[in-house]
């Protein structure tokens, strides 16, 4: 399967820092297939997706290194007037807070519309039917109203829904979602996501959807890209991170999960906090919580295959072969 | 062990908004809530948002006044008590908010934020005061020189290890902690639940949990109540809620979890739509527009919230409907796999205190 998106050793720094914020990320996408980021907070994984839509906010943040190929052209050396063709249009966003990146002072169905016209010749009238044809498409209750009202007057479920019209309105082939359902109740999250993974069916679009929710993850991904503090520390199919999860920070993550099955053992924790910019410590960034680090961890471990498809960046994996 | 210490009698909070040109709109936030909290347990409330959980915590607190009902604290009614019977219910009555960045005032160092609480009630000498606040830094995982410290300087997980400190400093009876681990990611997460644990245990309290996240709930509470609409649906023992839930909301809420496990049933959207406007609830039994199971009369009987066995549940059909909860078996790891769980966890347990020794 040829690749939609490659993205190759993508770095981004920010004034005042020594060290990189998010450090030689690589990863894939093809067409029809999900790709979950995950990570906690600050590990570079929202950064990485502003990175690919040209939204860094520069400065302080700076992207020093990398490419990103999308349907053979490089999103980080194309003109911008090119890219912001694509933005979109052939690659969309949808954001955590739709309240902060819906225009509040346009009517959901003027949103939508302007979206259309800027990515395709048609008529007012024509961009409107397509408009309402996407309401239609993400299920908001009477489109025909919703299409007139603004962004205030919907619940934050609904313009969740209205931000992923937006976004599929030009037929993307790449779908970027950044913790899509974080803010909404788990019944309003569970409809919002059953209706992404039936549009993406239909659509046959690429996915990357960037969350911190392992649940998630799991009834989605086809694949998975953990990072810990701007770095990829282990990829793979999702089958491989949740039955065979090699790296320290992956393992940590699955065990501190409070259990739905209603197991009452302590929870194992992952020691510590993430690095801020200013202290992102050398070689291994996750060495200083880890149980199993030792001096070699002052080198960088390289992120190297371990079987087919799945990558681990750690130097004692696996670990009950070498930590042991 | 059954023995009340809080409890809330047809608790009723009515919010009324003035409008110019058209008549008042009232919303009743919580609407006739009777629970009853029992000492040592954790109790949880879960729900989502708008459905009065937060609204309850302010009035079980007593820092909100009911518009019907009574908060009884040891049995006695908090709206009888005089302002000294006030101040010492406040020492024994404590809270953890959900926000560790807005709820520490960022002028105070973490000493004086952890002995404000004793200064205010006038427990103890300046020496005294300190040397508590210090014994409280450690128990939460602290370090000795981080009293010296701002707030600004220290991380959200270890924010809310101040929090609880100064929640517990006092020495209270009850602790109720609204959304205390939400906003945490899920490693930090795991870290101040284990602490709120291992305190609850070492000081003896009670627990009033406000929540809408179902694995938090799942490993910390004894028993739950689910709200909807500013009314208790359902009360059980944490086991029976999750293994067996009696309410069809409480049966949609466990469907929707996704759960972090391959081949795992996909989060299930049983619902349609969203709960409905809390100013004009619907008639009948306030579930019925999304109540996959609802019947004619549901449309215009409101269920009383009824004793079941060990449960409490506001459903005209509990008895008959069989409902899914969650399955408890998890799939085995492989060997291999499963080794490397079991060393995580042996080298992860000295380390507990949130910092590396």
């Amino acid at each position: 399967m040829s690749a939609l998106l490659e993205v190759r050793d993508l770095s981004i720094a920010i004034a005042g820092a020594e060290r990189p914020l998010v450090d030689h990320v690589s990863f894939d996408v093809a067409a029809g297939e999900t790709l979950c980021i995950v990570g906690e907070s600050g590990c570079g994984k929202s950064l990485t997706a502003l990175a690919l839509m040209g939204l860094l906010s520069d400065p302080p943040l700076r992207r020093i290194g990398g490419t990103a190929r999308f349907r053979d052209r490089d999103l980080f050396t194309m003109p911008p007037r090119e890219l912001r063709g694509l933005r979109g249009g052939e690659m969309a966003m949808i954001f955590q807070e739709p309240m902060t990146s819906l225009n509040p002072a346009l009517t959901v169905g003027d949103q939508i519309a302007e979206a259309v016209r800027t990515h395709r010749a048609c008529s007012p009238a024509e961009a409107r039917d397509r408009a309402l044809e996407m309401l239609r498409r993400v299920r908001i209750p009477a489109p025909e109203k919703r299409l007139e009202e603004h962004p205030h007057a919907l619940s934050g479920g609904m313009r969740q829904r209205a931000m992923i019209a937006m976004a599929l309105a030009n037929d993307p082939a790449l779908l970027i979602a950044d913790e899509p359902t974080t803010a909404l109740d788990v019944t309003v999250q569970a409809q919002v996501l059953d209706l992404m993974v039936s549009l993406q069916r239909e659509s046959g679009a690429g996915m990357i959807l960037i969350t911190h929710d392992l649940g998630v993850v799991a009834g989605l991904a086809d694949r998975v890209a953990v990072m810990y503090a701007g770095r990829v520390v282990e990829t793979g199919p999702v089958a491989a991170i949740f039955d065979d999860p090699q790296h320290p920070y992956t393992l940590g993550l699955i065990r501190s999960i409070p259990a739905l099955s209603g197991e009452r053992r302590r929870l194992v924790t992952v020691p510590g906090t993430v690095p801020t910019p200013a202290t992102m410590p050398e070689g291994c960034r996750f060495a200083p919580r880890c149980p199993f680090a030792g001096t070699d961890c002052r080198a960088a471990p390289p992120l190297a295959e371990i079987a087919p498809g799945h990558r681990v960046a750690c130097h004692r994996a696996p670990i009950e072969e070498k930590a042991a | 062990m059954n023995e009340v210490v809080l409890e809330a009698v047809g608790l009723e909070k009515r919010f009324t908004r003035k409008r110019l040109f058209a008549p008042d709109t009232v919303v009743r936030a919580v609407n006739g809530v009777d629970l009853a909290v029992r000492r040592g347990e954790t109790y949880a409330i879960v729900g989502e948002s708008g459905c009065g959980k937060s609204t309850m915590a302010r009035l079980l607190l007593t820092l909100m006044k009911p518009s019907d009902g009574t908060v009884l604290y040891e049995g006695r009614d908090t709206a009888g008590m005089s302002e000294r019977e006030l101040r010492a219910l406040r020492r024994d009555l404590q809270v953890i908010f959900q926000d560790p960045f807005s709820s520490l005032n960022p002028q105070m160092s973490v000493g004086a934020l952890i002995e404000e609480p004793l200064r205010v009630h006038g427990i103890g000498t300046a020496k005294e005061r300190r040397a508590k606040a210090a014994e409280m830094l450690a128990r939460v995982g602290l370090r000795p020189e981080h009293a010296d410290r701002y707030p600004h300087e220290f991380s959200g997980g270890q924010r809310q290890r101040i929090g609880i400190a100064r929640a517990l400093v006092t020495g209270p009876q009850v602790v109720i902690g609204d959304e205390p681990v939400s906003a945490l990611d899920v490693s930090i997460q795991a870290q101040v639940i284990n602490i709120l644990a291992a305190l609850k245990a070492e000081m003896g309290l009670t627990l009033v949990l406000i929540a809408h996240d179902l694995a938090v709930i799942r490993h910390m509470a004894d028993r739950v109540a689910v709200m909807y609409l500013g009314e208790v649906i359902e009360e059980a023992p944490a086991d029976d809620l999750f293994a067996r839930p009696a309410h069809p909301y409480t049966a949609a809420l466990m469907a929707a979890i996704p759960i972090p496990e391959i081949g795992a049933r996909p989060p299930a959207a049983t619902l349609e739509g969203e709960p409905p406007n809390p100013v004009a609830p619907p008639p009948g039994c306030r579930f019925h527009p999304r109540c996959p199971h609802a019947r004619e009369n549901c449309r215009t009987d409101r269920p009383a919230l009824r004793p079941l066995g060990d449960r409490r549940v506001a459903c005209h059909y509990a008895e008959e409907l069989t409902l899914p909860g969650i399955a408890t078996e998890t799939r085995p790891r492989a060997p291999g796999v499963a080794r490397r769980f079991a060393l995580l966890d042996a080298r992860t347990k000295e380390t507990d205190g949130g910092e590396r020794p």
